[in-house]
């Protein structure tokens, strides 16, 4: 239990966000838990600290009367004392934890209670399992983002067990998973009868833990609200008490269709990729920001947000092009035109007034400052200490600076964190104010603030951008459930380190000691290289000193030279041969894991890669790495290794040669450096012009027929001559830059005998060294020009490599289909939709689909082209995962289900019929492999497509591949339906069964679904009404939404878009029939 | 565990005591003081960097072992090499001997700020008997390292944005206004996170006169105990091998 008893405190130094409070007296039960709400600066943290006993023995001031915990005085016992009771966890994610890694820091207040080992491992283990942390364990705190830090705070609270929990604004920095996991482990907390106290301003997630919420404003307790009578308060009561949504659901928009307009962009950015310690975080081809605009930038934790604007304002390092009002800029050209309100303002002023602050580098004048203080409010506090104002005076000054110096866009990072809903509300029509001058970009995660400026909603997933819409009405709808969606995985990933090496390295598994002992090989082959310069050394030395050079003299030295030239060849020949049997084993691996990594894809996913890139990525991509495992790594170390010994030999030899031969190599590093640096800046556009040479190629060669027969105007040929034109030039562009450095390193590498021989020769003439040593030292700068000339060579694939392996790498890490392992444990076969949204490249396509299919019965589902039809039936057959709802086959959720348990459920026939190059009696085999000719036979007999079968040459051993092009849409599409038939399953998906069918065909095929549709949950899409008139259910879509639902008689009266539909049918019936035929339908 | 400072040591063949790895701190700056031999100090770095590598961080103990043995070479080779003027064989020598000298310490203290966790420090502290007013200032120095760290960071950010450059030109022409600009947004941003820090952690129970308990285990292993009698018996030996050699000098 917790009792104040009058209690009143005012803070004595500069400590605390507000003045204090007045004459509490409160009790709160055991196992109560209560919400603290009011504006800023009401007292509500004042309270929590005088629970955790942090006021008065932190944060010293006035202090009247006592609060109790249980039995203790929590005002005037230690805080060790205290901190075993009560259990704090703090606004801030980035100042509470003492540790710098996960582990210790989640059993610190174990520690500090002096616990024993093996409790705080049992208590570890069940935070870890309650808490959802199995990601976080083990990790650097200062890797962490905001979200996940305050779930390792809670989670460190948990582990200490206390009875009373302390939470001060502990959402601030979630996003809504998050937020959910919070409210989750809230419960769990509730539910173990621990008593709660959180001070908060959202409330919409503690509407259903909370017995009551105290109302505080100026220190004083006001009112105290059931979360009944705190739901039933109005938007209005909300608004004027300063307490923020109670619910969600309720978000309104403040701003206009009007807003929401497209306007020419502010910023464009094309081919954006980021890459942090060997992660790409960033992947986004094409991006556009209009201009007079507030973009909320939305997604979950750690999905990107902060590096994407980091990079398009310039500090952050990234590839990719990224211009502001249609021109390419420099990161430091975007520094200089942008500006970022951070998290942390306090890092942002510099001054020590708030004028000076505005007017460090600013372009206006000192008048004009004024004025734009004034608007922001600031007028009073022009000459105080930036130190001393509020946060969110704070934030405005650092706004006001952004103004100041004429930035026109400026971005926020979660400017609204621990704001109250008047901050938030003056936050918001700040930014509608300036929208006229200013882009802002918001990245967010405060769904009110979204709805009170912003016209545009950027959502970034996986570091791709999944959307950006207009929140018009439909955006807003999009943007509520995206915040509502009940989902709460944990999207945070460990992350691991890998240079490119290392990357490379980790697939090569066991053949790791191959490459190493290539390397071995190499290393001493490259020695061996240089042992036959000391042979001819020592023989030249001999003829120099005068000696007779007999045969027998010089045998040796020969022999030297000989045999270990030998060596030279047998070691490279061996190393090589390990370094290449080890390299196309891990090729090898790399394409293994690579298609293990592209069974779990949706199939949307595949389709949105296309069949050129997934091609290019096993074939060429993977090939590329062989470059690395089998002449870089080893061939690349062992020449550096033996380089530097060789210099270090030199420098024995003598130092004046070696000296010079460094200065020489220095400015050939300094060349190939600087080759590097221009050439990495137009590297990632070289590769992106040609990734888009690519894509033009296969879509020309794919489009060749249509374009032959209707584009006369030759656009195809000029859109993919521009291409060729565009890679030429980018290649060019590159090799422009780069060819001078390279012939200039080139030259001073390979002929470095060329100078240091005149400066030898001079030495030697000068005295300072014997001819000797001059001649050692002319071999050895024999031996270094080649080593490094390769070095060099194989240095400079290095970029090139690194971009394909990181390709590889991005390329199918896009978040895996969701499969369980469960069987079908349904209680039937009906097939239930339940508020299904799905979205594809940006656009929502299902939006909030529900409804249920019987077992037994036909649904049908019909709908004008693009309404969402055949999506729907694959998202049946789980070729993706639904944005948010699921989907049911008697009960069960099918994203539980493994995909070869749901195959055998479902059996789907799509508009896209593919035949595989066997024979039409496997190819309808594969329905079914165990059945027998007789069966399939059976089976195309039933789908009406025996007979031509039989007609073609080898009758049902024809391979298909062959036939496919004499093969008529419609017969494919009945050799697909032979397939279904044969494999009998419970539920049967057909998508436009009978497209390509002629009436006579179509007849006969109707009738084949009626007779294999009974007892079956059969889902029909169809075109042509007459078809399912006799449904059992009718399904109406219109633009992914469902508009009437019935049956055919009862659908033609009262559903207009239906009449429209049938209408339509009806009229190409008329067509049909006016062609001689009779046409058999259900309906008429 | 990827941790560049003070992660732990799970991956290294063996795991010591933050005390070892105090007592090596202490013995490197004993030695290099006290002895006078290339060798001797050249045989001790090395054998830092054996450690280091048993700890887990192989790659550490390489990349200093590299330009260690590099200096050593040039060392040896430098006075053989005919004709070169005094003044660079002395200059090089000199830079050199620095080098040489402040090797073990500075790998002693990577030994320490690479693989000991914060939470080590204070059991292994606490282990020493070493009061608790002394404990939490020590630690809590280590822990706001890589604060400092972040805050310039993301000052480095801001300044970006306010045109404010950290180029030689303005430096040198007003150092007293970069300082300020370093300064004072370091100062204001670390302050808030200190007294957060403390706040924070004194409300989780830890206190001058509490008796804390450790998850790591601390205690000395075998290794421990091998590593310290080497270090014992190597400073023993410096000692009075030094010892002698400055006799003999006297002499």
């Amino acid at each position: 239990m917790i009792r104040f008893d009058d209690v009143s405190f005012h803070y004595g130094g500069e400590n605390g966000t507000g003045e204090g409070v007045d004459h509490i007296d409160l009790t709160i039960k055991d196992g109560e838990v209560v919400v603290l709400c009011g504006g800023s600066g009401c007292g509500k943290t004042t309270i929590t600290r005088l629970i955790n006993g942090l006021a008065p023995q932190f944060y010293p001031g006035e202090m009247e009367g006592c609060v109790w915990v249980n039995d203790t005085c929590v005002t005037k016992a230690e805080l060790s004392e205290t901190s075993r009771v009560v259990g704090s966890v703090f606004q801030n994610p980035k100042s509470q934890f003492f540790n710098i890694d996960t582990t210790s820091e989640l059993v610190f207040g174990c520690e500090n209670q002096g616990m024993s080992r093996e409790d705080m491992q049992e208590r570890l283990q069940k935070t870890e399992k309650e808490m959802k942390l199995e990601t976080l364990m083990g990790r650097n705190i200062f890797e962490l983002s905001g979200g996940e830090k305050q779930q390792i705070a809670c989670g460190s609270v948990y582990t200490t067990a206390p009875s009373v929990f302390v939470l001060d604004e502990p959402s601030s920095n979630l996003d809504r998973k998050a937020i959910h996991r919070l409210h989750d482990t809230l419960k769990k907390i509730k539910s173990e009868g621990k008593t709660i106290v959180i001070s908060e301003h959202r409330l919409y997630y503690l509407m259903d833990i909370a017995d009551r919420f105290l109302y505080l404003e100026d220190g004083i307790l006001k009112q105290s609200y059931t979360s009944e009578e705190l739901a039933a308060l109005s938007d209005e009561e909300l608004s004027d008490i300063g307490l923020r949504l109670t619910d969600l659901s309720r978000l309104k928009r403040k701003q206009s269709n009007e807003d929401c307009r497209a306007n020419e962009p502010a910023i464009e950015a094309v081919d954006l990729a980021c890459i942090k310690g060997g992660n790409q975080i960033l992947d986004i081809e094409r991006l556009s920001l209009p201009r007079r605009s507030v973009i909320a930038v939305i997604g979950d934790n750690g999905s990107g947000k902060s590096t994407l604007s980091e990079a398009l304002c310039g500090i952050g390092i990234c590839d990719g092009s990224i211009g502001f009002d249609g021109v390419y800029l420099s990161p430091k050209e975007r520094s200089q035109k942008s500006f970022m309100v951070m998290q942390d303002v306090n890092r942002q002023l510099f001054s020590d007034s708030v004028m000076e602050e505005v007017m460090l580098n600013a372009s206006v004048t000192r008048e004009e400052a004024e004025r734009i203080l004034n608007q922001l409010g600031l007028k009073e506090t022009a000459e105080r200490h930036p130190s001393s104002l509020s946060g969110g005076q704070k934030q405005r000054v650092a706004i006001a600076s952004a103004l100041c110096a004429g930035k026109e866009i400026i971005f926020y990072d979660e400017p609204t964190s621990g704001l109250d809903r008047g901050g938030m509300e003056r936050f918001g029509r700040l930014l509608s104010d300036m929208r006229e001058s200013v882009t802002s970009v918001i990245v967010t995660h405060d769904p009110e603030l979204i709805l009170t400026c912003c016209t545009h909603v950027l959502h970034i997933e996986n570091g791709r951008m999944l959307a950006f819409y207009p929140l018009s009405d439909e955006g807003l709808v999009r943007v509520k459930s995206y915040f509502m969606s009940e989902n709460d995985d944990n999207t945070s990933k460990t992350r691991k380190e890998y240079g490119v090496f290392g990357r490379v390295l980790k697939y090569a598994g066991e053949w790791k000691r191959y490459i190493f002992l290539a390397m071995a090989f190499l290393i001493a082959g490259a020695i061996f290289g240089v042992i036959p310069y000391l042979g001819i050394y020592d023989l030249l030395c001999k003829l120099l000193s005068g000696q007779a050079v007999t045969l027998n003299s010089a045998a040796v030295d020969i022999g030297i030279v000989l045999g270990f030239g030998i060596l030279n060849a047998l070691a490279n020949t061996w190393g090589l041969q390990y370094s290449h049997r080890g390299a196309y084993h891990t090729l090898e691996n790399i394409r293994i894991s690579l298609q293990e990594k592209l069974d779990r894809q949706p199939v949307g996913n595949i389709h949105e890669l296309g069949v050129g890139a997934i091609k290019k990525l096993f074939n060429e991509d993977v090939e590329s790495v062989e470059v690395m495992l089998a002449h870089v790594i080893p061939e690349g170390f062992s020449n550096v290794f033996v380089g530097a010994a060789v210099l270090l030999v030199l420098i024995a030899v003598d130092w004046q040669m070696a000296l010079f031969s460094l200065v020489i190599l220095l400015f050939g590093f300094g060349a190939s450096r600087q080759m590097y640096t221009v050439g990495m800046d137009r590297m990632g556009t070289y590769f992106a012009s040609s990734k888009r040479l690519n894509n033009t190629i296969i879509e020309y060669v794919s489009g060749m027929e249509v374009v032959r027969i209707f584009n006369r105007d030759h656009q195809s040929e000029e859109r993919f001559e521009e291409s060729v034109r565009n890679y030429r030039d980018f290649g060019l562009d590159w090799y422009k830059v780069c060819w001078p450095w390279m012939a200039l390193y080139g030259s001073l590498f390979a002929n470095m005998t060329l100078y240091s021989l005149p400066l030898g020769a001079l030495l030697v003439l000068l005295g300072h060294i014997q001819i000797t040593r001059y001649i050692l030292a002319l071999c050895l700068s024999f031996a270094l020009g080649p080593l490094l000339v390769h070095t060099l060579a194989l240095i400079g694939t290095l970029p090139r490599v690194n971009y394909k392996i990181q390709s590889i790498e991005k390329a199918l890490d896009r978040p895996p289909l969701k499969c369980g392992e469960e069987a079908f444990k349904g209680k039937d076969h009906s097939v239930e939709f339940d508020h299904v949204r799905f979205s594809y490249k940006g656009d929502e396509v299902l939006k909030g689909i529900s409804f249920t299919a019987k077992e037994g019965e036909m649904t049908a589902l019909v709908g004008p082209s693009g309404s969402g039809k055949s999506t729907m039936a694959k998202l049946m057959a789980h070729y993706y995962d639904t944005d948010s709802g699921t989907i049911r086959i008697g009960g069960q959720d099918i994203s539980r289900m493994s995909l070869d348990n749901l195959g055998r459920e479902v059996a789907y026939v799509s508009q896209d019929l593919f035949l595989f190059n066997k024979s039409i009696m496997e190819n309808i085999r594969i329905g079914k492999p165990e059945a027998s000719d007789e069966e399939v036979k059976e089976a195309a007999r039933k789908a009406g497509c025996h007979e031509f079968i039989e007609e073609l040459e080898k009758g049902y051993e024809t391979l298909a591949g062959r036939a496919g092009n004499k093969l008529s849409g419609g017969q494919k599409q009945r050799i697909a339906f032979a397939r279904v038939l044969l494999k009998d399953a419970p539920i049967i998906v057909l998508d436009e069964a009978t497209a390509f069918m002629d009436p006579e065909n179509e007849k006969k095929m109707n009738d084949a679904i009626e007779e294999i549709t009974r007892n079956k949950t059969v889902i029909v899409i169809a075109h042509k009404l007459s078809s399912i008139a006799k449904a059992d259910k009718i399904i109406v879509l219109d633009k992914g939404k469902i508009v009437s639902r019935g049956k055919h008689g009862q659908l033609i009266e009262s559903s207009r878009e239906y009449r429209k539909l049938w209408n339509a049918t009806k009229e190409s019936d008329r067509w049909s029939l006016k062609g001689g035929r009779i046409n058999g339908t259900y309906g008429a | 565990m990827n941790l560049t400072f003070y992660g732990g040591q799970e991956r290294g063949l063996i795991n010591l005591d933050p005390r070892t790895k105090f007592l090596i701190f202490l013995a490197s700056g004993i030695l290099t003081l006290s002895s006078y031999s290339d060798t001797g100090v050249a045989v001790y770095s090395l054998f830092l960097c054996v450690v280091i590598a048993l700890c887990g961080k192989p790659l550490t103990a390489i990349k200093s072992a590299l330009p260690l043995g590099v200096v050593l070479y040039l060392r040896a080779v430098l006075p053989l090499s005919k004709g070169a003027p005094s003044l660079i064989v002395l200059l090089i020598t000199a830079l050199s001997t620095v080098f040489m000298f402040g090797f073990p310490m500075v790998m002693s203290l990577l030994l320490i700020v690479k693989t000991t966790r914060i939470s080590q420090f204070l059991s292994a502290f606490q282990a020493m008997h070493l009061p608790v007013k002394v404990i939490i200032p020590i630690a809590v120095f280590f822990r706001f390292l890589p604060t400092v760290a972040d805050e310039w960071n993301g000052v480095r950010k801001a300044m970006a944005f306010r045109g404010i450059r950290l180029s030689p030109v303005q430096i040198i022409c007003h150092p007293w206004k970069t300082i300020e600009y370093v300064l004072i947004p370091m100062l204001f941003s670390s302050i808030a996170v200190m007294e957060e820090l403390a706040a924070s952690t004194m409300a989780r129970g830890m206190d001058v006169d509490i008796r804390r308990s450790s998850y790591d285990r601390i205690k000395l292993g075998v290794a421990d105990y091998c590593l310290i009698l080497i270090i014992i018996g190597m400073m023993i030996g410096v000692m009075i091998l030094g010892h002698m050699v400055k006799g003999g000098i006297a002499i």
